[in-house]
Order: C-alpha cells, then sequence, then structure tokens
C-alpha cells in the first residue's frame, strides 16, 4: 500500500507539563498534551493516547451474606494493574482497531493487562496465611469487571473516546483529567497513530506526579520514620490540648 | 478551600472539617464526653478511609481530652493512682487492639469489625442510658422520690486478691477490674477510633463505684494515656496517623468544646443524657445498618495492599 517514493507517517506528541506537584491545595489537575502527524500521504489517521499510573496491585472483596449480615469475603489480589489508566482517541476504539490489535497494546479498560494466574493460588501474604491471591473461577469476569467499575467511579480509569480532538490538520489535542486520588510516582503516555486499523507509528512520554513541601516531608517522614512520626504527632497534639486549655482559661 | 491530606492521599474541604470538629467538640461538651464514637463515623461517611480514620481519632482524642483535663485536675477532679492502674490495662490492651485491627485490615474484615463494635456496644449504652434518663425524667415529673442508689458494692470486687488504697476516691479494692477495665477499653479505643469514655464512665459509677466528682476527670486522664499510646502504635505499625486531619478537626474540637462545656449549664442532667442516648443509639444503629441492607456495590476496594 504503502508506495515507496513517501516516507512513512510518523507521530510527534508534547506534555505540557511533564511534574505534577502533589502539595496541600492539590485538588487534581489537568494534563494537555499536544501533537501532530506527519503524513505526506495524508491517510485517514486515528490517534490513541494511553496514559498508565504506577503499577498498584489491587484488593478486592465481595460482600457476602452471612446469617443476617453482609460482610467480606477474603480479599483477591489482582497484579498488575495500573494504579490510573485512561485511553483517549478521536473516536470510538473498537471504530479504530479491531479486538486483537487493542488487546495486544492493552487498549481500553476490557483490554487492561490486570493478571490473574491461570489457577488458584493461595499464599501467605502480608503475615496473612491462607491469602486468595487471584482465583480464576466461573465468576472471574464479575470480578475484573467489579474491579474497573470501582475505578472508574473514582476516577482513576477511563475510556474517553472523544479525549484526542484535532485541532488543525495533522495537529491533535489531548487533555486528561488527574483527580486527587491519583497515585504518586511514574506516568507513562503512550501516543499510537492509527492507519486503517493498524498501529503505524508510536511515542512514549513520561509524567512524574510527586508530592512536594510539607506534604511530601510529612510522607516521608510517617513512611519512613513511622515511630519518630507517631511520637512527635502525638506530642504535637497533647501540646496543642494543653494549650488550648490553657489560652481558654485565662478567658 | 480544600487541602491535601497527606496520609489519607484524598483533598478535603478543610473548613467542612473545621466545622464538623467544632460540632462535635460542641457535644463532647456539653456532655462531658470524648465525642470520638461520633467523629469517626462522619469521617468515614465523608470518604476518608477508615484505618486512617480511626488511627488520627486517636491523636485528636488525645489533644482535645488533655484540653478539658485540666479544669478537673484544678479542682481535685482526677484520681492520679486509679487512672494510672486503669491506664496500665489500657496500654496492654491498646497494643494488642492495634495488633488485631492490623491483622483484620489484612484479612479485610476491618470494616465489619468497627461496624458490629458500633453496633453492639452504642447499641447497648445507649439504650440503658435512655431507659435510666427517661425513668428519671418521668420520676421528676411525677414528682417521686429518685430511687435510694444501691450501696452495696459487689463483694467479688473485695474477694479479689492484689489490693491497693486509693484514698480520693475512697476505695481499698483490687487491681484486677481497674486493670481488665483498661484492657477493655484500650482495646475498643485501637478497634473504633473512640476514647471509651461512653464504657468507662459508667463502670466507674456502677462497677468500681467511684465517687461522681473524680469520675470524669479521671476517665479523661486515663483516655489520654491510652490514646497517646494507641495514636504512637498506629502510626509506628500501620502508618495512618494523619496529622493535618487531626489538626483541622482540634481546630474546631477545642473551640466547641468550651462552648459546649458552657452551653451544659443551662440544661438538666438527665435531660441531657437522654438526648445523648439518643445520640448514641442513632449512630450505633447508622454504623450497624450498613450490615443488615442488601449493599448497592457488592465489591468493595480494599485500600493499599501494604499500608
Amino acid at each position: 500500500m504503502i508506495t515507496t517514493t513517501l516516507p512513512p507517517p510518523a507521530i510527534s506528541a508534547a506534555l505540557t507539563e511533564t511534574q505534577v506537584r502533589v502539595n496541600s491545595g492539590f485538588r487534581g489537575t489537568r494534563i494537555v498534551l499536544y501533537g501532530a502527524i506527519f503524513d505526506p500521504g495524508a491517510r485517514a489517521s486515528d490517534v490513541v493516547v494511553i496514559v498508565r499510573g504506577p503499577e498498584q496491585p489491587i484488593r478486592i472483596a465481595r460482600k457476602a451474606k452471612v446469617g443476617p449480615l453482609w460482610v467480606n469475603s477474603r480479599p483477591v489480589v489482582f497484579q498488575g494493574a495500573p494504579g490510573f489508566y485512561i485511553a483517549a482517541s478521536n473516536r470510538p476504539l473498537d471504530e479504530i482497531a479491531g479486538f486483537g490489535v487493542l488487546r495486544r497494546m492493552g487498549a481500553g479498560v476490557d483490554h487492561l493487562p490486570i493478571n490473574a494466574p491461570a489457577e488458584q493460588r493461595i499464599e501467605t501474604r502480608y503475615g496473612v496465611r491462607d491469602m486468595v491471591v487471584s482465583s480464576l473461577g466461573a465468576d472471574y469476569l464479575d470480578w475484573r469487571r467489579a474491579v474497573v467499575r470501582l475505578k472508574e467511579k473514582s476516577g482513576l480509569y477511563k475510556v474517553d473516546e472523544h479525549g484526542v480532538r484535532f485541532v488543525d490538520t495533522g495537529l491533535f489535542r489531548a487533555e486528561i483529567a488527574l483527580p486527587a486520588e491519583a497515585p504518586i510516582g511514574q506516568y507513562q503516555a503512550q501516543i499510537v497513530l492509527f492507519q486503517a486499523g493498524q498501529p503505524v507509528s508510536e511515542r512514549l512520554r513520561t509524567l512524574s506526579v510527586e508530592k512536594v513541601g510539607a506534604e511530601r516531608s510529612l510522607y516521608l517522614w510517617a513512611h519512613r520514620g513511622p515511630w519518630s512520626y507517631g511520637l512527635a504527632a502525638m506530642a504535637f497534639a497533647l501540646a496543642a490540648g494543653w494549650g488550648a486549655s490553657s489560652a481558654f482559661r485565662r478567658d | 478551600m480544600d487541602i491535601y491530606l497527606p496520609i489519607a492521599e484524598l483533598s478535603v474541604n478543610a473548613p467542612l472539617l473545621v466545622a464538623l470538629g467544632a460540632l462535635v467538640g460542641f457535644i463532647s461538651g456539653l456532655f462531658g464526653i470524648g465525642g470520638g464514637f461520633l467523629m469517626t463515623p462522619v469521617l468515614v461517611f465523608l470518604g476518608i478511609p477508615p484505618a486512617v480514620a480511626v488511627a488520627s481519632m486517636s491523636n485528636h482524642v488525645a489533644a482535645s481530652s488533655m484540653s478539658s483535663v485540666a479544669a478537673y485536675g484544678r479542682r481535685g477532679g482526677v484520681d492520679f493512682r486509679m487512672g494510672g492502674v486503669l491506664a496500665a490495662g489500657g496500654a496492654a490492651g491498646s497494643v494488642a487492639g492495634v495488633e488485631i485491627f492490623r491483622w483484620l485490615r489484612l484479612l479485610g474484615q476491618a470494616d465489619l469489625a468497627v461496624a458490629l463494635s458500633y453496633l453492639i456496644f452504642l447499641g447497648i449504652i445507649g439504650g440503658l442510658m435512655l431507659s435510666e434518663s427517661v425513668g428519671a425524667i418521668v420520676r421528676r415529673r411525677r414528682g417521686a422520690p429518685s430511687p435510694r442508689p444501691r450501696d452495696r458494692r459487689p463483694p467479688w470486687l473485695y474477694g479479689l486478691p492484689l489490693k491497693l488504697k486509693f484514698p480520693r476516691s475512697r476505695l481499698y479494692i483490687s487491681v484486677i477490674p481497674p486493670v481488665a477495665l483498661g484492657v477493655f477499653v484500650g482495646l475498643l479505643s485501637a478497634i473504633m477510633g473512640v476514647g471509651g469514655g461512653f464504657i468507662l464512665v459508667p463502670a466507674m459509677i456502677y462497677v468500681l463505684r467511684m465517687p461522681a466528682a473524680v469520675v470524669v476527670g479521671t476517665s479523661l486522664f486515663q483516655i489520654i494515656i491510652t490514646t497517646a499510646i494507641t495514636g504512637v502504635l498506629q502510626a509506628g505499625r500501620n502508618q495512618t496517623v494523619d496529622i493535618v486531619l487531626a489538626t483541622l478537626l482540634l481546630v474546631g474540637g477545642v473551640i466547641g468544646a468550651q462552648l459546649g462545656a458552657r452551653a451544659s449549664s443551662r440544661f438538666r442532667a438527665e435531660e441531657l443524657r437522654a438526648v445523648l442516648a439518643f445520640i448514641v443509639l442513632l449512630v450505633g444503629l447508622r454504623m450497624g445498618l450498613g450490615l443488615l441492607v442488601r449493599p448497592h456495590e457488592a465489591f468493595v476496594l480494599m485500600s493499599g495492599a501494604g499500608g
């Protein structure tokens, strides 16, 4: 199809922001991505932008009725799930490419590589015995769908069928909404050019979400020196209580 | 104005939390209670992860108890020896409670434990308080004299070994009941995120038979020690204490508590107790309701795999 006289089509993109700073006023943010398609052949093109957050194992439980009470089942752990995931495109993904292509690329929440081992594995994890790491039972799909549904509800997973907009010939723009609950860490944006249902060019961009200032210091202190943090936090609380009582005594 | 909580890892409305602290502080000043049993459920309802809410409440309860214990101390309303014995039990209870809570969290059953504890303990305490205070109100309306308090102390309190003198409480009893009471309250403080005053105060009056003048001050003293230990352990073992959250609640809490304490003199004691009993029952039932009603969403995500 591609004539030898024309150079192959290529895609290029850049994030307007490569570092998201989480400080005390952080309420989530929007990241804007601009890009261009270079195709002398001017064939019909589709653009898919996939942003993945750091991997986070997911623990999910199902409520079941035990006697009169609704209680959680043993949590099941799903491996390999990203802590944040958005697939934005200029039209619905299933119109852009076929099932197999999307699955290979992990494009769309239905094709997320949330890995469940082929058989049920019971391990000792986090000091707890008999934890079901993952079970591929008959209702495996229910569990998987529940993971996606709950993550979508909290704004952490999203498929945006019109998230990529062409602003001019060959020039596109995508906006990624990052909620305040988005995990801290390295994110990867994968920008893919599709032509005739096949990926023809791809760019990777990285994005880091990190805590800054007092939030960062407190978080690091609480996790690296939990005992000294605990003592200091309690000393502060007791001093504040004592201070308040003396302040009101003078009244 | 939203503020990002560094440990809970979400952003909350700061004025709302301060107002919530003030409201709960007002109620706690009005009734002479810690208010943890009210605050923890509201925080969970606002979307704070239960583990963070429970742990951060230890810091909040310690601070608010600290702000009111000074007044009792000056009036001689604290039996430090009894408080120390209770706190020794409380320390053991809170160490065990933090470990139990950690284990339950890994099993995915922390929510169940919290909801069940609220349903059972608040249900019992609220029910008892309500019947007692309504009885008192009815008697007063009829002009009937209040029944003579049974002065006979339970004999098992005296049959036990390891007796100790508690001059300020005018007691000479075995240390086993107060230590056991302390252990129990320490456990609850770690699992429910409460100070435990709602159990301690009635137990000190009806079981240990301490004079009313030292009960509240001594319970506050014991709550400070127990929650201080719980708070440090929660931070050390579970990394779930959010000091920003605790501080926001505290700002409103201390102001509300002072206003509540001033307002309390305008009401009759038994009427206050009846209202408090209603609140206690309501919170207990609301927390327990989630266990009895078919959930809207059958699946639930557990917060972070490790912490």
